[in-house]
């Protein structure tokens, strides 16, 4: 009795202590050990049954989606670069330059859309970038142009808009955090040491934020290469990502092909992720947010 | 050249950030203008807001969204809270919140479909309940990076001092912590249901004949296309998200310099 009576507050409390990884275990990575379980089934007319099938597979790499794969990468890579050239310079100038009551209100002007359903506002770009869109009445009005421009929507450009709009305010915050978190003793040290401010730059600051960029550059990609709705509302029909290859396959009651293509998503934001994990210690990252047992 | 720049140094700076914000913004315009646009002689109604309540579909959306925004915005804050504490009571902390992060690391559709494949072998018909999971999932990462970023504005002395007063860990943690984190779990709350009244693509491959108001707002778009209806749906979810977030910056409003959050601290050192 009296053993059970202290042994059973250290049982409730690492039981309710160990509930979330339980719940992301379950939810989570069990579900996605599955898909690439599914990933290797078979395709029944309708309906799909156990098997240890290639089917998908060769599926993918002989048809086209193989470059429908090629192609989601190219574009997420490109996006993210993009948005990261966008993202940096803010994030520098809010950790270190701006007073720092403004660089939160500029922050949260930045939560605010990204919070904002992204459907939404993708669908309302539609209303601005098509043939009889705001910006091309704009345009002809001003007498820029004679007829109106057909690239804005249903192309590249629009996807690369609705990429862009998505994801990059989403990198700000990793790189803010981590260029807010180098000591501003190295910045002192290298100019008392000479360097002009350029060089301190691209010395100090840049390699010290790495984690953040890093950070930044995953949140991009994972969100461009797995994108399934915006390829569908900015690039119009036919313009086919990994993101909504995977929702037409399922439209098609297609799964094993559908696991398959998403195991293939999956398995290369892991790695991402697990490469992020080994070479930078999150501290690094998250700043003061994280404070260890025993250090 | 380390130190805070005056306005008039930094104004070329301000204006890329304000060209910046002004391309987030953008398209929120037309759709707002849109859901109050009449036709005709008339410039100006709010006949598409009323039409929406008699459309039985948006109807029952609504309240699925309203369900769903409740059970997320009371299981991911408590979640998000458990991990908190557990990263720092817990062996192994950094792969306990490498986990916890592990939904912001998979795209949308995988989520949901890993999801759904779960749900049909454990023979789990699509419901309120199947949303719900996901979408806790989707929020619990935020959540905890939410509850931990003020956690860590909480000086240990004070956990100390209650151990040292003969208080249990359950006590200290209730009678001191919790009061301390209390913004954070509020923050994690306001976050997780903006999150939930948001998520679109995870939820509709789990949801079945359910809907949502985004994956109605979503599958209405791809069968149908706009109207003035559907553009005063979207400016009610553009409406409610900004609300929600006021809301949460009012709880969060920094009062001494020990409660300013994480990240302007950071950039303050």
């Amino acid at each position: 009795m009296q053993w059970a009576r202290r042994a059973w507050p250290r049982v409730t409390r690492a039981g309710l202590l160990s509930l979330p990884v339980i719940f992301v275990l379950a939810f989570l990575v069990l579900p996605l050990c599955l898909t690439i379980v599914i990933s290797f089934w078979e395709r029944v007319g309708m309906k799909f049954r156990p098997a240890l099938s290639l089917a998908s597979y060769a599926a993918i790499i002989e048809g086209a989606r193989l470059q429908v794969l090629q192609r989601s990468m190219i574009v997420a890579v490109e996006a993210t670069a993009l948005s990261l050239l966008i993202a940096y310079p803010i994030a520098y100038f809010l950790a270190r330059k701006a007073q720092p009551h403004a660089a939160r209100v500029v922050l949260v002007l930045f939560t605010i859309p990204f919070l904002i359903n992204y459907i939404v506002r993708n669908v309302a770009w539609t209303s601005l970038l098509g043939r009889n869109g705001t910006i091309n009445d704009i345009l002809s009005a001003f007498g820029l142009i004679d007829a109106p421009l057909d690239w804005l929507l249903y192309s590249d450009f629009a996807v690369f808009v609705g990429l862009i709009s998505s994801y990059m305010p989403f990198m700000i915050f990793p790189l803010v955090l981590s260029i807010g978190a180098i000591d501003k003793q190295y910045l002192e040290a290298s100019a008392l040491l000479g360097a002009r401010p350029a060089t301190t730059f691209l010395r100090i600051v840049i390699p010290l934020s790495l984690p953040g960029i890093f950070a930044a550059l995953i949140f991009g990609f994972v969100g461009s290469f797995g994108e399934s709705a915006v390829p569908i509302i900015m690039g119009g029909v036919g313009y086919e990502l990994v993101g909504n290859t995977i929702t037409s396959s399922m439209d098609v009651l297609n799964y094993p092909l559908a696991a398959a293509l998403s195991s293939i998503v999956v398995i290369i934001m892991l790695l991402l992720m697990l490469s992020w994990y080994f070479i930078f210690d999150m501290r690094a990252f998250l700043g003061k947010v994280l404070q260890w047992r025993g250090s | 050249m380390t130190g805070r720049a005056p306005f008039y140094r930094t104004w070329p700076m301000w204006l890329i950030i304000g060209a910046t914000i002004s391309f987030l913004y953008m398209p929120l315009v037309p759709a707002l203008l849109l859901s109050v646009r009449g036709e005709g002689a008339e410039d100006f109604t709010f006949r598409w807001f009323y039409e929406l309540w008699h459309i039985p579909l948006v109807l029952k959306a609504l309240r699925a969204t309203a369900m769903i925004a409740l059970l997320v915005g009371l299981i991911a804050p408590i979640l998000g809270l458990l991990a908190a504490l557990s990263i720092r009571e817990l062996r192994l902390p950094r792969l306990i919140l490498l986990i916890m992060l592990l939904p912001l690391f998979i795209p949308g559709v995988s989520m949901g479909l890993a999801c759904a494949f779960l749900f049909r072998l454990l023979d789990v018909p699509p419901s309120l309940l199947t949303i719900t999971i996901v979408q806790v999932l989707w929020a619990l990462p935020f959540a905890t990076l939410i509850i931990l970023t003020i956690m860590s504005t909480v000086d240990p002395v004070y956990l100390e001092a209650a151990y040292l007063s003969g208080a249990s860990r359950w006590r200290a943690f209730c009678d001191i912590e919790l009061p301390l984190i209390a913004p954070g779990v509020f923050g994690a709350i306001s976050f997780s249901v903006i999150i939930s009244v948001n998520e679109t693509v995870r939820t509709s491959v789990v949801q079945g004949a359910w809907n949502t108001i985004p994956t109605y707002i979503w599958s209405t778009y791809k069968q149908i296309g706009l109207s003035p209806a559907l553009y005063a749906l979207m400016a009610l979810v553009i409406l409610l998200t900004v609300a929600l977030a006021g809301f949460y910056l009012l709880l969060n409003r920094p009062k001494r310099p020990a409660k300013v959050p994480a990240i302007t601290q950071a950039s303050e050192m």
